[in-house]
């Protein structure tokens, strides 16, 4: 950013420079006139009534003329001005970002590798008491596991990005599928003192792809007891509206607390700065889930729930039987137009 | 068993866990906060012998506990652990007073030699010096133990790092030290690169305690090895 600051400096200083210059010539030409005549009358020279009359209409009429190109000159400076200093506001928040990006991958990265380098060290120097072994162990595999997951996140959004994502949708029962995966979910997230619910009525069938949508779960699900404050509560509402099947996860936390309901979904973006970050992450969760919501002809909303905590909304295309020829080809347009 | 009582700041809770443990291992008393105001707070409450500070911290960054500190006077010794390596970060957590910088990954017989060499240092400054506790020079007289200068009517304060240099002359009169021994007795072994940062304390000491810096009189420079006191 510094290096910006020396042209924009100049810039600023030829726009004052500029704009002085142009009202000096507005205000000489439009004296002009006045000049004229004033010397004239010194100089002893009387004019005609007519030739006054005359001499009055050709001065107002080039003062006016002068006046409206000034106007017009000064509001395309300012015009500039505006566009300039828009591009350097975008520009600073795009190195803000690229800096939070890269402040969140390092510390993501190097935080587990440095817990799990110390832990088998401990252990390795003997320097474990035999009851703490496995515990140590337990949390080496944990922070592989953490690394593991931060990498394949961002494999999978360079694939996305590179729209290299093969989704097949399938006509799949929600309820069933989810069932299990929560089950997992809740042995992962369980000793933390999470809850996680599921609340179905009825089978939900729609058309989807079940890898894509383990993936959109599990993501929503640990942001869910991620933000959700200590002993998370996350619950997850499956239900059929209209021609779309309708999951909502929400949680209890603080809700969105006034974030950007379209950047959340933006790779990369965390909230806040990250020098005083407070969640684990380096914001590609969402970016993935969103992508892998629309490749499947689905949307997805995020909203602060009523009674706090937020609410994330995902409605995919309903496998109706007299419906899903129909839902399969736009199902398939929409995988195309995101590929 | 020493006492030392020693303070982990890291919001990561694996490695605060095998951080404080292995800590402990070595017979020093470990206690460990998760954020930066929580660690201010504590350090202000009852003054640690060391605290190891990550920089990126909920609430309050490393950076910004070691700065508040350091400006009310609080020279509690502080080692930065952070995954930040770039060499910026690291001269500014010199710069702002950290005594010394590990970046994440590190090894853990590294963690606990740095530990043991900024306790040893804290410790030889606190002892009682065997060059008595206060320095004569001239009209100029210095107290060790409360980082004072008294120059006639005048009153100095100095930094920490400014006393120690001067007790590792006044411990040796007359002989010359070197300056790679000022650095390892001062600030350990690698934290600060570069022996022109010993030049510059003893700029500023000259211009406290001699009469006419540019003819020290009692801080000499031996050309190519160092420093020598003369009482």
């Amino acid at each position: 950013m510094k290096s910006l600051h020396r042209p924009l400096q100049v810039y600023i200083v030829i726009v004052v420079l500029y704009a002085a210059l142009m009202g000096w010539w507005v205000t000489f030409l439009t004296n002009e006139g006045t000049w004229l005549v004033r010397d004239m009358q010194r100089a002893g020279a009387a004019l005609t009534a007519e030739q006054a009359a005359t001499l009055e209409l050709v001065t107002a009429r080039t003062g006016k003329m002068f006046l409206a190109e000034s106007t017009f000159l000064g509001l395309l400076m300012l015009g500039s001005v505006w566009l300039v200093l828009r591009a350097l506001r975008r520009e600073t928040l795009l190195a803000q970002q690229q800096r939070n990006f890269l402040s969140a991958v390092t510390h993501e990265l190097r935080s587990p590798i440095a817990s799990a380098k110390l832990y088998i060290e401990s252990l390795q120097l003997g320097r474990v008491e035999p009851a703490k072994t496995e515990r140590y162990l337990r949390h080496a595999h944990e922070d592989l596991q953490r690394l593991a997951h931060i990498v394949e996140d961002m494999l999978v959004s360079r694939r996305l990005q590179d729209a290299r994502v093969e989704v097949r949708p399938e006509v799949l029962e929600l309820r069933s599928l989810l069932e299990p995966q929560l089950e997992r979910l809740r042995e992962r997230h369980g000793p933390r003192g999470a809850r996680i619910e599921l609340l179905a009525g009825e089978a939900v069938t729609a058309l989807a792809d079940a890898s894509s949508i383990d993936t959109i779960v599990d993501n929503l699900v640990s942001n869910g007891v991620k933000y959700g404050g200590e002993h998370a509560h996350v619950e997850l509402i499956l239900r059929a509206a209209g021609d779309r099947a309708v999951l909502q996860v929400r949680d209890h936390g603080k809700g969105l607390a006034g974030a950007d309901r379209r950047r959340i979904f933006e790779a990369f973006v965390r909230g806040g700065d990250e020098s005083v970050r407070t969640q684990q992450g380096v914001g590609l969760g969402l970016y993935i889930v969103r992508e892998l919501v629309a490749a499947q002809g689905g949307r997805i909303t995020a909203e602060d729930a009523p009674g706090g905590g937020a609410v994330f909304e995902v409605s995919l295309p309903l496998a109706r039987h007299e419906g899903a020829a129909r839902s399969e080809d736009n199902a398939a347009t929409n995988g195309d137009g995101a590929r | 068993m020493s006492h030392e009582r020693l303070l982990v700041v890291e919001d990561e809770a694996h490695l605060s866990e095998v951080i404080s443990d292995n800590l402990r291992l070595e017979g020093w008393r470990v206690d460990v906060v998760a954020d930066g105001a929580t660690a201010l707070e504590a350090i202000r409450a009852s003054r640690p012998d060391l605290v190891l500070l990550d920089v990126m911290l909920p609430r309050m960054d490393g950076f910004a506990v070691c700065d508040a500190l350091r400006k009310e006077g609080n020279d509690v010794p502080i080692l930065f652990l952070t995954a930040r390596a770039s060499s910026d970060d690291r001269v500014r957590g010199l710069a702002l007073g950290g005594d010394d910088y590990l970046s994440k990954p590190f090894e853990l017989k590294e963690l606990i030699l740095r530990v043991r060499a900024i306790l040893r240092r804290t410790e030889w400054f606190r002892s009682p010096s065997p060059a008595g506790e206060t320095l004569t020079l001239g009209k100029a007289s210095v107290d060790f133990r409360t980082n004072r200068a008294q120059v006639g009517e005048r009153n100095y304060e100095l930094s920490p790092k400014e006393t120690m240099i001067l007790r590792c002359l006044a411990e040796r009169p007359g002989e010359v030290v070197s300056r790679a021994e000022i650095l390892d007795r001062v600030w350990g072994y690698d934290a600060f690169p570069t022996s022109r940062t010993v030049d510059n304390f003893i700029v500023r000491l000259r211009r406290i305690l001699e009469a006419d810096p540019r003819e020290p009189r009692y801080i000499h420079t031996v050309r190519g090895s160092g420093y020598r006191l003369t009482p």
